[in-house]
C-alpha cells in the first residue's frame, strides 16, 4: 500500500467482532483490515498495536458495509454479500463463507449495496443498494426470499425497528420509507421531510437512519432531525453545518458524524452539547463497542486511513491506522 | 611495603578499638577495671576512685540498655500504630470503590431519567402546536348545532315541497276528470243529434 494509495484512503464502514475484541474496517479499495483492539488498549501498546492484524481484499468494489452477526462478519462489496467466519478471521484465514449476490434486473451494471442490516427475528439479513430496491436474503437457506420495491432512487440506508419488526430505508430520493415485515413486505408509511428540516442547497437525499424503536433520527440533505415514530412527526432539528452521515443513540445523548472533522454531542431536545475534533477531515461511520466491558470504546473513520479510537467520549484517545 | 602499612594499621586498630565499639567496650573494660580493681593492692583511695568509676561506668551501661529497650517499645507501638493506618486506609479505599459503583449507577439512571425527559419534552413541543382540545371540542360542538339547523329547515322546506305537490296533483287531475266529463257530455249531445237526423231523413 503505497504512500499516495494511504493517502486516498476512504474508510466507509466498520463492525465490531461479538466478542468485543477485534475492529474490522472497510475502505474504499475493497479491503477488510482487523485490528485488535486488546492489544491497542493494553498498557504497554506500542506503534505496531496501531497496526491491523490483518489485511485482505474481500471485494473488487469499496466495502460500503459491514455487519457482524454471532459468529459471521458479513460485508457488502460491489453488489454481493460475502460471509466470512469471526474465528477464522481471528487465525488469520481469509477465505469467504460465502458469497451470494441478490437478483438484480439489469445485468449491464452493478449496483452497490450500501447498506445492510438484520432481522434476528427471522435470522434474515435486508441489504439496501443502487438498484433502488431492498433486497431481504434469508441466511438459514441462503435464498433471497423478497424484493422490496419502492424507492425511486438508490437506498443510502436500512436500519431495523425492533420492537415492532419494520425495516426504516432511507434513499436519495428523499423519502424514507417504513416497510412492515409482518404482513409479507407491504409498505405501511412513507415520510416525507418536513419544512422544518429541509436545506436545499445541499439536496433531499437522506443518507443518515437510525432508531431505537420509538424515536429516529435521519439527516443528510436535510438537517439532521429527530421524530417520533409512532405519532410520525418531527420533533427537534440539529443545527449541525455539514450532512450527517452516520448516528447514534447513546444513554441520554445522540453522537453524529459528517461533514467536517469532528464528533457531535447533541442533546435530544436539539442543542449540539459538543463538538469533539478528530483526525479525518470528514466522517463516514461511527461505531459503539457494545460487545465487550472491558474495551468499551467510539471508533469513527471517515476521509483518511485512520481511524480514530475514543476511550472517553470526551476526547480522542489514539488512531488506528491501515 | 604495603603489607607492613597493612600489619601496622591492624595493629594500631586493634590497640584502639581491641574491646569493640561502644557499650560491648565499655562492658570489656569494665569487666577488665574490676578485675584489676579485685586484684590490686593500690591505696584505699585509689581504690575507691576506681570503684566510683566503675560504678559510673556500669550506670552508663544501665542507662543505654534502658534507653534501647524503650526505643524498642517505641518501634514496636509504631508499627501498631501503622498497622491500624494501613487497615484503616484499606477500608477507605474499599469504601470509596463501593461509592464509585453507587455513583455510576446513580448517574446511569439520571441519564436515563434525563433522556425521558427530553423526550418528553420534544414530544410536548409537538403536542403544544396543536391546538387546544377544549376549542376543538367547543367548535365541534358549534358546527353540529349549526348542522342541526340546517337540515330541520331542508326537513320543513322538503315538507312543505311535498304538500304544494299533492295539492298542485289534486288540482290538476281535477280539472282533468271534469275535462273529461265535458268532453263525454259533448260527445253523447253530438251522438244524439246524428242519431236523430238520419231517422228524420229517413221518415
Amino acid at each position: 500500500m503505497g504512500p499516495v494509495e494511504l493517502l486516498h484512503m476512504s474508510v466507509f464502514s466498520q463492525s465490531f467482532s461479538p466478542c468485543g475484541r477485534f475492529l474490522a474496517a472497510g475502505n474504499n479499495y475493497g479491503e477488510i483490515a482487523l485490528f485488535s483492539l486488546s492489544a491497542a488498549l493494553s498498557p504497554d501498546a506500542t506503534g505496531l498495536s496501531q497496526k491491523p492484524v490483518l489485511t485482505f481484499t474481500a471485494h473488487e468494489g469499496p466495502v460500503f458495509s459491514l455487519l457482524s452477526t454471532d459468529c459471521h462478519l458479513l460485508s457488502a462489496g460491489n453488489g454481493e454479500v460475502s460471509a466470512w467466519s469471526w474465528t477464522e478471521l481471528i487465525k488469520k484465514n481469509v477465505k469467504p463463507l460465502w458469497t451470494k449476490r441478490p437478483n438484480y434486473k439489469s445485468s449491464l451494471e452493478i449496483p452497490e449495496i450500501n447498506s445492510m442490516t438484520i432481522n434476528s427475528r427471522d435470522n434474515s439479513l435486508i441489504v439496501g443498494g443502487g438498484d433502488n430496491n431492498l433486497h431481504v436474503l434469508d441466511l438459514e437457506h441462503g435464498v433471497f426470499k423478497a424484493v422490496l420495491q419502492g424507492h425511486s432512487d438508490y437506498v443510502h440506508c436500512v436500519t431495523m425497528r425492533e420492537r415492532e419488526a419494520e425495516i426504516l430505508s432511507g434513499g436519495e430520493d428523499g423519502a424514507v420509507r417504513m416497510w412492515d415485515l409482518h404482513v409479507c413486505f407491504s409498505l405501511t408509511e412513507r415520510l416525507s421531510v418536513f419544512q422544518s428540516c429541509a436545506r436545499p442547497q445541499f439536496g433531499k437525499w437522506i443518507s443518515c437512519l437510525t432508531t431505537d424503536s420509538d424515536w429516529m433520527l435521519c439527516g443528510g440533505g436535510p438537517s439532521l432531525s429527530l421524530w417520533h415514530l409512532r405519532s410520525l412527526s418531527p420533533t427537534s432539528t440539529f443545527p449541525l453545518s455539514g450532512c450527517q452521515r452516520q448516528a447514534a443513540f447513546y444513554q441520554d445523548m445522540i453522537l453524529a458524524v459528517g461533514e467536517g472533522p469532528f464528533v457531535s454531542h447533541c442533546l435530544l431536545g436539539g442543542d449540539v452539547k459538543a463538538q469533539i475534533p478528530c483526525s479525518p477531515q470528514s466522517l463516514n461511520t461511527l461505531q459503539l463497542n457494545t460487545n465487550s466491558t472491558e474495551h468499551r470504546v467510539l471508533t469513527v473513520g471517515g476521509s483518511s486511513a485512520h481511524i480514530d479510537v475514543f476511550t472517553n467520549l470526551s476526547y480522542r484517545a489514539f488512531s488506528l491506522s491501515f | 611495603m604495603g603489607a607492613v602499612t597493612d600489619d601496622e594499621v591492624i595493629r594500631k586498630r586493634l590497640l584502639i578499638d581491641g574491646d569493640g565499639a561502644g557499650d560491648d567496650r565499655r562492658i570489656n573494660v569494665l569487666l577488665k577495671s574490676f578485675t584489676k580493681w579485685c586484684n590490686s593492692p593500690a591505696t584505699p583511695e585509689e581504690g575507691f576512685t576506681q570503684y566510683q568509676r566503675m560504678l559510673g561506668t556500669l550506670a552508663q551501661c544501665e542507662f543505654s540498655m534502658g534507653k534501647t529497650l524503650m526505643v524498642y517499645d517505641m518501634n514496636l507501638r509504631e508499627m501498631e500504630n501503622y498497622e491500624k493506618i494501613y487497615t484503616n486506609i484499606e477500608q477507605n479505599i474499599t469504601s470509596a470503590h463501593e461509592k464509585i459503583a453507587e455513583c455510576k449507577k446513580e448517574i446511569q439512571r439520571a441519564k436515563r431519567i434525563r433522556k425521558n425527559r427530553q423526550e418528553y419534552d420534544a414530544l410536548a413541543k409537538v403536542i403544544q402546536q396543536h391546538p387546544d382540545r377544549h376549542e376543538t371540542l367547543k367548535q365541534l360542538e358549534a358546527l353540529d348545532k349549526e348542522l342541526q339547523q340546517l337540515s330541520h329547515i331542508k326537513e320543513n322546506v322538503d315538507a312543505k315541497l311535498e304538500l304544494r305537490k299533492k295539492q298542485f296533483h289534486v288540482l290538476l287531475s281535477t280539472i282533468q276528470e271534469l275535462q273529461q266529463t265535458l268532453e263525454n257530455d259533448e260527445k253523447s249531445d253530438n251522438d244524439d243529434n246524428n242519431q236523430e237526423s238520419p231517422a228524420e231523413n229517413g221518415e
